[in-house]
């Protein structure tokens, strides 16, 4: 167990290093007039100073190994760089957007989870009846959904038509409200935040607007949890085991619920763990097409202006995000399933 | 030819076979469906038009004019071709490059094959649409800017699933007799191990075209991907963003601007994730009693 955590922890600065390395390189093809805007600090210190001057004093002439590491080194102090297109360093950035991404994120997982499972096991118990022929084809039709077709349709209906579920994260009075002195932001989470300072209204008012892009997010993922319940649960149904357990004559119940469910529901671990990760990525499109701003809109927004320190930031923030919880995932796997650690 | 014939008898497929059908003839028959302007680039939508309000269906343009005037009907004809070479050319390199490295690792093993699954992991743990966007932001848009990162960090699965069918086979008693009468190592891969270790992983692959359309449609309509006037669907889309809320009292005023081409586009993936469930359940062994 332990050797294997190690093992893990050994190969975590491999990967940060690869990763650091191939973004490097990237940035190394542009000019070095572009390159100094990812580690000037400030507008005003890119302003007014000479394209020499600041090659000189950023050193954007050393060979490449000790620029990179001067780069990983501003990493490291959380420094950046500037992003133009919204106005402010791009680690304060990263701070202001990262929580309404997060709460996003949790908001999905929930019903992704306890109703991809639930149908799944269902859809398997049931194999090859009505049952599973249904939620298979819905299943498959909401993954084949872009999740932009999906967004725009649940805007187009969800505010267009019904007029509950704005665009936006909050409405205007209740941006102003959060802004006041008497608000305290715990989580940078609204209807945390809102709940824990007592103030119901604004609650209210971060629900009606997170609610449709939840609804997008766990629709899409929902399908794929299924997928992967179903199949895993399927496996197991059809080991010794469990045959084992029938031919006692336990109740079909007992079978499933005290046998297969637990064993069925192992690689779904790792898969929730990469839904996760995929939620965090895949909020770029749907938050775009609601307005909601998280991560995922800033970065598109400073990709589509060319702001490259802006969306390098959050590339690696991405990056150290998601290895670190690979690893958590894996390591729970190895406590949940001891045949991992004999490998 | 027997997974063919099961794929015919299984309903669902058989519905995701015929879509797929329907879409490969309008790709070939887009320049009879869709004619092009003569000497222009066929793959320009062209537009009828110069204000910027979208136009309702009418006997003359039977889907609709989107935001600009841009023909919807020619975008989903024209824009079907581009979904396939996209998809096609995104899996054809991530597959060959998978291949490539899969087999070298598998053949020779040892250290190379030690630092060749490494540096797999690594391309694994990349972020991957963050690093599509990272390259876009530093080339520029292009639908060539967004397959090339697609492809860079796409191919892992590929490879990994190469050398273990490899690994599988390296030791069975042909390869080891071609080794003993001196073929060689190039001769040995291509001729004996390849042909009996490829076929899962191309019809993997190929079902993947599905969601690389997804993707890059995506990103097209996030304005990263295919240029204005493009025909691609997810360009398409991002025209709609601005009118899908109609205006006071007549919401759904522009809805033909993303009814019609979001339709294409679900139908389309549609149909590759409806071949591709039923090939799980053919190829799976366990799902066969």
């Amino acid at each position: 167990m332990l050797s294997y955590v190690v093992r893990r922890l050994l190969f975590l600065p491999v990967v940060l290093i690869g990763i650091t390395v191939l973004i490097f390189a990237l940035i190394s093809t542009l000019g070095p007039w572009a390159r100094v805007a990812t580690f000037v600090p400030s507008p005003d210190a890119e302003r007014h100073v000479d394209l020499e001057a600041m090659i000189r004093k950023y050193h954007l002439d050393d060979p490449p190994l000790k620029m990179y590491a001067r780069w990983v080194n501003n990493l490291l102090h959380g420094n950046l760089g500037w992003s133009q297109s919204s106005h402010m360093t791009v680690m304060e950035a990263i701070e202001k957007r990262f929580p309404a991404t997060l709460e996003l994120t949790l908001f999905a997982v929930v019903p992704v989870i306890i109703g991809g499972i639930l149908l799944g096991v269902i859809s398997a118990v049931y194999h090859n009846k009505p049952v599973d022929h249904a939620t298979r084809i819905v299943a498959i039709t909401l993954w084949s959904m872009p999740d932009f077709v999906l967004g725009l349709a649940v805007l187009m209906v969800g505010y267009g038509v019904l007029g509950w579920f704005p665009p936006g994260r909050l409405s205007a009075w209740a941006e102003l409200e959060v802004l006041k002195e008497s608000f305290r932001a715990f989580t940078g989470m609204y209807t945390i935040d809102a709940l824990l300072n007592l103030r119901f209204d604004i609650f209210w008012d971060a629900l009606r607007h997170i609610i449709a892009p939840v609804i997008t997010l766990a629709c899409l993922w929902w399908a794929f949890m299924l997928r992967i319940t179903r199949s895993s649960m399927l496996d197991v149904l059809n080991q010794d085991y469990v045959r084992t357990a029938r031919a006692k004559g336990l109740a079909e119940k007992v079978v499933i619920r005290k046998h297969a469910l637990g064993n069925a529901l192992i690689p779904v671990t790792t898969v929730a763990g990469n839904m996760l990760l995929g939620l965090l990525g895949g909020v770029m499109i749907v938050e775009t097409v609601f307005n909601y701003p998280g991560l995922g809109l800033l970065t598109s927004t400073a990709a589509t202006r060319l702001d490259v320190p802006c969306v390098v930031g959050v590339a690696v923030f991405y990056a150290i995000i998601l290895v670190a919880v690979n690893l958590v995932v894996d390591v729970l796997y190895s406590v949940i399933d001891p045949r991992v650690r004999l490998e | 030819m027997e997974i063919f014939r099961r794929l015919l008898k299984n309903r669902i497929s058989l519905f995701g076979l015929i879509l797929l059908l329907v879409f490969i003839l309008i790709a070939l028959a887009a320049p009879w469906l869709a004619p092009p302007k003569e000497g222009s680039d066929p793959y320009r939508i062209p537009r009828r038009g110069w204000t910027l309000e979208p136009t309702p269906p009418s006997a003359q343009y039977p889907l609709g004019l989107t935001q600009g005037q841009y023909d919807i009907y020619y975008g989903i004809i024209w824009g079907t071709r581009t979904a396939f070479r996209v998809g096609m050319i995104v899996i054809f390199f991530r597959a060959l490059i998978g291949i490539i490295l899969g087999s070298i690792a598998a053949y020779y093993g040892g250290i190379l094959d030690e630092i060749l699954m490494r540096f797999t992991d690594i391309f694994m743990s990349f972020p991957y649409l963050i690093g599509v966007v990272v390259f876009v932001s530093i080339f520029g848009p292009g639908l060539n800017n967004v397959m090339i990162p697609l492809i860079a960090l796409g191919w892992m699965p590929y490879a990994r699933m190469i050398r273990g069918n490899i690994l599988a086979i390296k030791q069975e008693e042909y390869v080891l007799a071609a080794k003993t009468i001196g073929v060689s190592d190039l001769k040995i891969i291509t001729r004996h191990i390849l042909p009996n270790a490829i076929f899962p992983v191309l019809i993997q692959a190929s079902m993947q075209i599905g969601s690389i359309v997804i993707t890059v449609s995506g990103l097209s309509f996030l304005g990263l991907g295919a240029p204005e006037g493009y025909a691609d669907w997810g360009q398409m889309l991002s025209f709609a963003r601005n009118w899908m809320l109609g205006e006071q009292g007549n919401v759904l005023k522009y809805w033909f601007t993303v009814v019609y081409p979001g339709l294409a586009m679900v139908l389309f993936v549609l149909s590759w994730n409806l071949i591709g469930d039923a090939f799980r359940d053919i190829m799976d062994p366990r799902l066969q009693a």
